[in-house]
């Protein structure tokens, strides 16, 4: 349960609202590189913390995000063209570059210097990985560029996709850290899906279905551990870190890549779920590919020329209840993404916190809010930088593991626990 | 009727998932009021206990464990365990845990396995979710292992905390 004012405090990210101050305080994930193909290509709209921008990359393959609006009266630049260094606005040939300069106003002399005082507001649009990153803080807030590990491998190890969700974006994340539902909702896909079957820890997953959990604070988030019994004095952990604001990643099962989530906000009643999958040490194979295209794994499928979901709530998530009696889906919902998306957007567009009764197996939620509320008021009263932000926090890995019944996680799975170039990772 | 009928109405789809429609949710107390046992197993942990226990909180007790580190669980018995309320009143296990549904049991030191033994067995017996409260605040990593040990037999949640502010935040969270 959370009070109205608290629930309000870290579900609304709009300008100028604490939570939406300190995520520009990040590099958040805005565009996949994919959406920015070539120098000159069409620009994109984006909404992203409640600002409509749009996002186009150069003659010189420099990319730009700003306010989508012309300055001078409010076309949308969408419908601009993109040449010769800048975004031009098509209804009376205002032009801006990438960093939001007016460059020319063709109405005006140039030596009046007049499109010297226009400048659309913009943020840096980095590449790092197959993402664009944005930073959409002060300059002299601005941190490293992005460190997380499935960015910074070869291209050819890592996979990223986005889809829209109609919700707000701290269920949606919440839904990330519940390791709990993991044995309901998703029992179904363990022994299908191409992209989990197979692996011994699947095993141990199937057969406790009560596992137990630990919840350990870090410098930059949690680690969840939830804990399985598995052989004779062994148990079974799967460790999921969550890192400030919004950052999850799963644990990997057998030699399968390993994926996670980012999730954005893009208004307070919709988000970005953005989804990667990577192999910190091999290539991943073209039947994997494959099936993170085909929406198996934590992606999805499309409506075509969209990212919005193939299943969403204009079709009840194609719920198939013959599918559902059969055993084959939990919920009836197919897909390990749409079954999370599908109720989190049936809680509707911010979850009334007011109303929900908790227990203590949600204590990973339970302390995710106390740490985004602790960092958001001191962020707000002191000005102190939220964590999450260094690279250090960013190179983890999540972690399934047999130990010993008499070992603790977090000392056990220390070096696991850190991401390093080339490092063989810890999976069951 | 024919299963194939599709919902006609907004309220009857996933369409309805919009704000004006939340807006229609029935709202009436879903929840009776909960019965949670909060245990101090250490003085340091009884401090951060205190702090608190004057908020407004619906149905919890708080209690101290008193020389809980000399405690042997093998040759303490439900009611030889040494409790008091937050006002030194003394207190006796079995009375205080009756009709609980969540034990909490919070310890900043590995000083109070006995007396997390004894209560822990004996929501055990009676089916009560206990949940491990381990204060790392300002300390080495083998003192919290030390904490985390002392309580990780026993509980089935386990949290391991950096300040004492997660503990009302985890008891309001919980109603308790």
């Amino acid at each position: 349960m959370l009070r109205k004012e608290v629930n309000e405090l870290l579900t609304q990210t709009n300008a100028e609202t604490p939570m939406g101050e300190m995520f520009r305080q990040y590099w958040i994930p805005a565009l996949l590189s994919s959406e920015l193909p070539e120098d000159d290509c069409a620009p994109v709209r984006v909404k992203l913390l409640g600002e409509r921008l749009i996002a186009f990359r150069d003659s010189k393959g420099r990319y730009g995000l700003m306010d989508e609006f012309c300055a001078h009266r409010g076309v949308s630049l969408w419908f601009g063209r993109n040449e010769e260094g800048g975004l031009r606005c098509p209804y009376h040939g205002w032009k801006y570059d990438v960093n939001g300069n007016c460059i020319e106003v063709p109405s005006e002399a140039e030596e009046s210097g007049f499109c010297e005082r226009i400048k659309l507001q913009a943020y840096p649009l980095v590449k790092v990985g197959d993402v664009l990153w944005t930073f959409m803080g002060p300059k002299e807030n601005r941190p490293p560029l992005p460190e997380w590990e499935f960015a910074t491998v070869p291209s050819d190890q890592t996979f990223t996709s986005k889809r829209w969700q109609e919700c707000n974006w701290l269920q949606a994340m919440e839904g990330g850290i519940d390791s709990s539902h993991v044995s309901f909702l998703h029992s179904g896909g363990l022994q299908s899906d191409p992209l989990f079957k197979g692996a011994k820890g699947n095993e141990y997953n199937l057969a406790d279905k009560k596992p137990v959990f630990e919840v350990t604070e870090t410098e930059g988030g949690l680690f969840i551990g939830a804990r399985r019994n598995a052989e004779a004095g062994k148990h079974y952990w799967r460790i999921t870190p969550w890192i400030m604001p919004s950052f999850t990643m799963v644990p990997p099962r057998g030699d399968h890549p390993q994926h996670g989530h980012f999730w954005i906000p893009i208004d307070d009643e919709n988000c970005w779920a953005w989804s990667y999958d990577y192999h910190p040490t091999r290539a991943l194979t073209e039947e994997e590919v494959q099936a993170m295209k085909d929406g198996h794994g934590i992606h999805n499928e499309y409506v075509p020329g969209t990212f919005r979901p193939l299943q969403n709530k204009d079709n009840d998530y194609m719920m198939d209840r013959d599918a559902q009696r059969r055993g084959e889906t939990y919920s009836g919902i197919k897909g390990i993404a749409m079954q999370d998306a599908s109720l989190q957007e049936s809680m509707g567009p911010i979850c009334d916190r007011t109303k929900e009764n908790l227990v203590s197996t949600d204590n990973g939620i339970i302390m995710a809010r106390h740490r985004l509320r602790k960092a958001v008021t001191a962020f707000r009263d002191k000005g102190t930088m939220p964590p999450g932000r260094e690279p250090a926090h960013q190179k983890v890995r999540s972690v399934a593991v047999v130990l010993d019944a008499e070992q603790n996680y977090v000392e056990a799975c220390q070096d696991a626990l850190t991401s390093e170039k080339g490092k063989e990772r810890t999976s069951v | 009727m024919d299963t194939d009928v599709r919902p006609t109405l907004l309220s009857s789809c996933a369409l309805a998932a919009t704000a004006e429609e939340a807006g229609f949710r029935v709202d009436y107390p879903n929840s009776a009021t909960r019965s949670s046992r909060i245990f101090a197993l250490d003085p340091a942990a009884a401090e951060i206990m205190y702090q608190i226990v004057e908020d407004p909180w619906k149905g919890a007790h708080f209690l101290t464990v008193r020389d809980g580190n000399t405690v042997d669980p093998e040759k303490t018995g439900i009611d030889d365990l040494a409790l008091s309320h937050p006002n030194g009143v003394a207190a006796t296990l079995s009375k205080e845990i009756e009709g609980a549904d969540v034990v909490v049991l919070i310890a900043t030191t590995g000083d109070g396995v006995g007396s997390a033994e004894v209560i822990a067995r004996e929501a055990y017996h009676r089916k009560i979710m206990t949940v491990g409260l381990a204060m790392s605040e300002s300390k080495e990593q083998h003192e919290t292992d030390a904490v985390v040990n002392s309580l990780r037999r026993f509980a089935s949640v386990l949290v391991v905390a950096r300040d004492a502010s997660f503990v009302p935040a985890m008891l309001t969270a919980l109603r308790a």
